[in-house]
């Protein structure tokens, strides 16, 4: 099955369809929405941003998580 | 909530993109969003949202309505704004609640909402006939220099949902006033306030026989709002939201060489000093903290107490949190609505687990309310042992953070401390300590205020702050300017043509 979240997911449907990933990612030090609003870029640009180099492993983790 | 829909012109399925009472755009590639009823978690209706092509469609419009704008007398187009202010009043009562209903801020701050519209009208239209620029002596015989401000273009605004309708009003009306037209991108979590408003617009564009002028396109930050901060048509972005947000916004404008109003993060706090009267702070800090369920930029997120008086305090505002109902935002006698998405309450919840681990003592709350919803939550007051990592950070939603301190020198570091600087305030009543407070030695922020609160700021004063909160000023006193461009003028009326600085040159 393929992952519900990839590395090219904009964090507005992130957000809008997994609000769980929030906490998820909060919890990893990575906040994807502030001031209430989510960010404008995808998860991969966010993690890059985050200085994450293991990206793809904190997308699967996040996949396993929202199972 | 049929009713209040009907009255606003919403439908099931609305188009989001306008220009115009007979300009409304609709793309069949465009995807619809749902609106939710944060309280509910019902739909309350769908919008069709802009493309690259509708996008384009309503910025040429706005670019070419800004021709016949901006000579048009600013008086008149003053008389204009005045009546969208009167086309406001009207219909306050439901948009108000259509506020309530999209965002979960109680009625009485939905209505307070289109109040603030309404006075920025009022606002602008006083200004339409006082956009003043200086007159200066010039050093060359007669010589004569002034300077004149003239308007910018086609401006985008960019507003996010805690306020989705006044932040917009502030702009579009002083814009306006200014001989500037708008496109305004709202959150996309209260895209039909955005529609009702345009919808009230078009009414009174029409009146007069306009287009072009109050112009929307709803649609996701990574598509209308990328489009809107690189296109160099839009010579001002005027951006509310937060610092992460504001810093990529400036960047993408500064690139171009275009202009930004930031109104960016808050982290708002409230000086207690041993000489206060707790009764008036604790009152102050309940509205600035637990209003608007801790989602506005001005809420109060700090308290920075005298020891001596830390104690008494911090019982008392938990006494008062006892008292806060929670529930329903659209009921009378509700203070504290749910918060605006499923995704704000896990943010809430994962920045308690890091203020407990920085050592933070709950004193009150700090849980979710599921009995009454998904997205209801307690508000909460976390005592901290001193101002941690977490602390620094601005968590949208009602948590208060406590702190001690021993003398005011203690206090004013502990509050310019953090990276953002919109709003503060001191209770104290001792003239010297309100003094130094708001002193260039006190708060570092853009708005510093004594013997009241955070949050809750009028229309007249210019609104914004310092630091992360990215240094825009919206709303009254001068904040205009920032909508117009300087023109410095100087005219010769004689028959010589001398150089400044006395230089001579040829003769």
């Amino acid at each position: 099955m393929d992952p519900k979240v990839t590395l090219e997911t904009q964090i507005e449907d992130l957000v809008q369809k997994f609000p769980e990933a929030v906490g998820f990612l909060t919890r990893k030090g990575i906040r994807c929405i502030r001031c209430g609003e989510p960010l404008w870029c995808t998860l991969g640009e966010l993690l890059k941003e985050e200085g994450i180099s293991q990206s793809q492993s904190v997308v699967d983790e996040m996949n396993e998580f929202l199972k | 909530m049929k009713k209040i829909l009907e009255k606003l012109q919403l439908k099931d399925v609305n188009v989001g993109a306008c220009a115009g009472p007979d300009d409304w755009f609709e793309d069949p590639a465009g995807e619809e969003i749902v609106s939710y009823n944060p309280t509910t978690g019902e739909p309350i209706a769908k919008v069709i949202q802009a493309t690259e092509k509708t996008y384009e469609q309503v910025l040429n419009l706005a670019v070419e309505g800004f021709k016949a704008w901006r000579v048009m007398p600013a008086p008149k187009r003053g008389l204009i704004v005045r009546d969208l202010g009167e086309a406001l009043r009207e219909v306050k009562e439901p948009l108000g609640d259509l506020v309530t209903l999209e965002m979960g801020k109680i009625k009485a701050e939905g209505h307070g909402e289109v109040q603030e519209m309404i006075d920025i009208c009022d606002f602008a239209l006083g200004l339409s006939r006082q956009l003043y620029g200086l007159s200066m002596h010039s050093e060359r015989p007669s010589h004569r220099m002034y300077e004149q401000w003239h308007p910018l273009g086609a401006i985008g605004v960019i507003t996010a949902f805690n306020f989705p309708v006044a932040v917009w009003a502030w702009n579009a009306a002083i814009a306006a006033a200014c001989g500037n037209t708008t496109v305004w991108k709202p959150s996309s979590e209260t895209p039909l306030t955005a529609i009702a408003v345009q919808h009230i617009a078009n009414r009174v564009m029409a009146d007069h026989g306009l287009k072009g002028i109050f112009n929307t396109t709803i649609g996701r930050g990574a598509v209308v709002g990328e489009r809107m901060i690189n296109d160099p048509r839009l010579p001002l972005i005027s951006f509310t939201g937060s610092t992460k947000m504001g810093r990529r916004v400036s960047e993408a404008v500064a690139r171009r060489f275009g202009r930004t109003i930031l109104e960016l993060g808050g982290n708002n706090a409230v000086v207690v000093a041993e000489d206060a009267d707790l009764e008036m702070a604790v009152r102050t800090i309940l509205f600035g903290a637990v209003g608007t369920a801790g989602q506005r930029c001005t809420s109060t997120r700090r308290i920075i107490m005298h020891e001596s008086i830390a104690k008494e305090l911090a019982d008392r505002i938990v006494n008062a949190y006892k008292q806060v109902n929670i529930g329903d935002p659209i009921e009378e006698g509700t203070l504290m609505g749910p918060l605006v998405t499923k995704g704000a309450v896990e943010d809430m919840m994962a920045a308690l687990e890091k203020a407990k681990e920085q050592g933070g003592d709950v004193l009150f709350g700090g849980n979710r309310l599921p009995d009454l919803g998904e997205q209801f939550v307690k508000p909460t007051i976390v005592k901290m042992p001193g101002q941690t990592e977490i602390v620094h950070i601005e968590t949208f939603a009602p948590i208060l953070y406590l702190m001690e301190y021993t003398d005011i020198e203690e206090a004013i570091r502990l509050h310019n401390e953090v990276p953002q600087g919109l709003s503060s305030a001191i209770f104290t009543t001792n003239l010297l300590t309100a003094e130094k407070f708001l002193s260039h030695e006190g708060s570092d922020c853009g708005i510093a205020n004594v013997n009241i609160g955070t949050s809750g700021a009028e229309i007249g004063g210019a609104f914004g702050g310092e630091k992360e909160t990215g240094g825009g000023r919206e709303s009254g006193s001068d904040a205009w300017k920032g909508y117009m461009r300087r023109q410095t003028n100087t005219i010769n009326w004689s028959k010589e043509l001398p150089l400044a600085q006395g230089i001579k040159f040829g003769d």
